[in-house]
């Protein structure tokens, strides 16, 4: 029983990863701009498409094909900033709303165009596993919990310890107060949307690796990403963390030991349990 | 140093400062006076840069600042106190103050940042508290220090004493004295027309978004109009 929990929630953190490294760039967007960014998943599967691409047809090796694709998807969320969201920054909310649904569309749409309605498998060729007492670790299941790990450390290193990621949090947090600082408030939002697109590229590719990328799979992600910012509390960064790797615990285990084809449902009335207790999130600010 | 000429803003097409001129020479303080909504407020916002102006001219130092965007305007040299302090409330005291440096690149950061701690002795002991944690009164000697850390040419400020209780406005009083006595050239808007007019050089009376009246602080303070309308004579 214990080795089993063990066991899932091993798989867990590795889905789990994934889950954080969407919700962090959902909430550092949502924070510089508040906008509810639905695009991002399919944006970030796009990478995810581009680095099966780069490594199938291009026969670049994986750990070339890795950077590109983050580098493209940094370059893909400065464009979507600056052509998709911009135009519509002194409108309504609603227009920014409306601009993300078309958006998501498009994207999912080109994906569709270019790569096709089949679902593809990235190869990695890390087949090994690790046994560790009861427990069986696939080799790709370890690299991604570790990845997911470092990114997050570094995005925490940047936005913590460097000029710019201090001003993205002021930006957030006062906008007005930030330009009286001298913050280019213009240029924020690129940096924003590049870094939070390239975490999102490397969650894609995450899960071309460990499962498949299709059509759909972007948008799903998406509303995994929005609950999962809900249940850690909007805005917090440690609360995204916890409540990604919560998130990802909860539906393993769901599947583990009830049903694989009920870990949506349960995971999701977790979070619903969780929200009646705590309706600011773990660890959301109470209003 | 600062020339503002013909000066006019407008929120939504309404004009709520219609044409003011007024200058600022180095090393002057002076104070905008005058009731709520004169226009005061909207003056600085748009000197630096937070609200674009419809029409006349800003100039800084022979530059002419009238459409640049904000940050430009700091590094120019201009730095402003915002009204309500507008500290970054989950950021720490010592973040704050490093915010404040923004713009700047020199070594002489860390050393001014503990010039501001012993200055301000309060946000040593709170360094590392959130900023949204403090008193009003600590939050209002943060934004001041965070001002004064961008190293600016002209510091203004925005209703310093705003929403404060009446000993913590005297001590907001003596740090601006002895901000004024370190040689800043400030430009203050402030409600509190006696304390204004006892700190400043120069003042300009702020009536319905227009100048109706300047000139020498201690002047103003004795004219029968402004004693009667503004302090409580």
């Amino acid at each position: 029983m214990l080795i089993e929990i063990l066991q899932q929630t091993i798989n867990g953190l590795a889905i789990g990863g994934v889950y954080v490294l969407i919700a962090l760039g959902l909430t550092t967007v949502f924070g510089i701009l508040g906008i509810a960014h639905f695009a991002h998943g399919s944006v970030s599967m796009s990478g995810g498409y581009l680095t099966y691409f780069l490594v199938t047809a291009q026969g670049l090796p994986l750990l070339a094909a890795i950077p590109a694709a983050l580098a493209a998807g940094f370059l893909l969320g400065v464009l979507v900033e600056m052509l998709a969201y911009r135009p519509v920054r002194h409108a309504n909310h609603i227009n920014a709303f409306i601009v993300a649904l078309g958006l998501t569309m498009m994207v999912e749409g080109i994906n569709l165009q270019l790569f096709g309605h089949e679902q593809v498998v990235i190869p990695t060729g890390l087949n090994r596993v690790f046994r560790l007492g009861g427990i069986t670790v696939p080799e790709l299941r370890l690299y991604v919990i570790i990845a997911a790990i470092l990114l997050v450390v570094a995005m925490m290193i940047f936005v913590e310890r460097t000029k710019t990621g201090q001003a993205i949090r002021a930006v957030a947090e006062n906008r007005d107060a930030a330009i009286l600082m001298g913050v280019n408030v213009k240029t924020i939002p690129l940096i924003v949307f590049g870094m939070s697109t390239a975490l999102g590229v490397a969650a894609g590719i995450m899960v071309g690796a460990l499962f498949a990328i299709a059509p759909g799979i972007g948008e799903g992600l998406v509303v995994k990403g929005f609950a999962v910012l809900i249940l850690g509390g909007l805005g917090s960064f440690p609360g995204a963390i916890l409540g990604g790797t919560v998130l990802g615990i909860t539906e393993s285990i769901a599947a583990g030991f009830i049903s694989s084809g009920y870990k949506d449902v349960i995971a999701f009335v977790v979070m619903i349990i969780v929200l009646l207790i705590r309706p600011q999130g773990l660890l959301g600010r109470a209003p | 140093m600062l020339a503002v000429r013909d000066l006019r803003v407008s929120y939504g097409g309404i004009e709520v400062v219609h044409g003011v001129s007024l200058d600022v020479a180095a090393g002057e303080c002076v104070a905008l006076i005058g009731a709520n909504g004169a226009g005061k407020s909207s003056t600085l916002k748009a000197i630096c840069g937070l609200v674009p102006a419809s029409g006349g001219s800003i100039g800084f130092e022979e530059r002419d600042i009238t459409r640049a965007s904000g940050h430009a305007i700091v590094r120019a040299g201009i730095t402003m106190c915002p009204e309500g302090r507008q500290v970054f409330p989950q950021m720490s005291v010592i973040q704050n103050l490093r915010m404040g440096a923004y713009t700047r690149n020199d070594s002489e950061q860390e050393a001014d940042l503990s010039r501001m701690m012993d200055m301000f002795p309060i946000l040593r002991e709170r360094q590392s508290q959130a900023a949204g944690k403090l008193s009003g009164g600590e939050q209002e000697m943060l934004a001041i220090a965070r001002a004064l850390m961008a190293r600016p040419r002209i510091c203004l400020f925005d209703e310093p004493s705003l929403g404060l209780a009446p000993k913590i406005v005297a001590s907001v009083f003596e740090t601006l004295a002895h901000i004024k006595a370190m040689g800043m050239t400030i430009l203050l808007v402030e409600q509190n027309s006696m304390m204004a007019l006892n700190l400043a050089d120069r003042a300009y009376l702020f009536e319905a978004g227009r100048i109706v009246m300047e000139g020498a602080a201690k002047d103003l303070k004795n004219h029968p109009d402004v004693m009667r309308a503004y302090l409580g004579h």
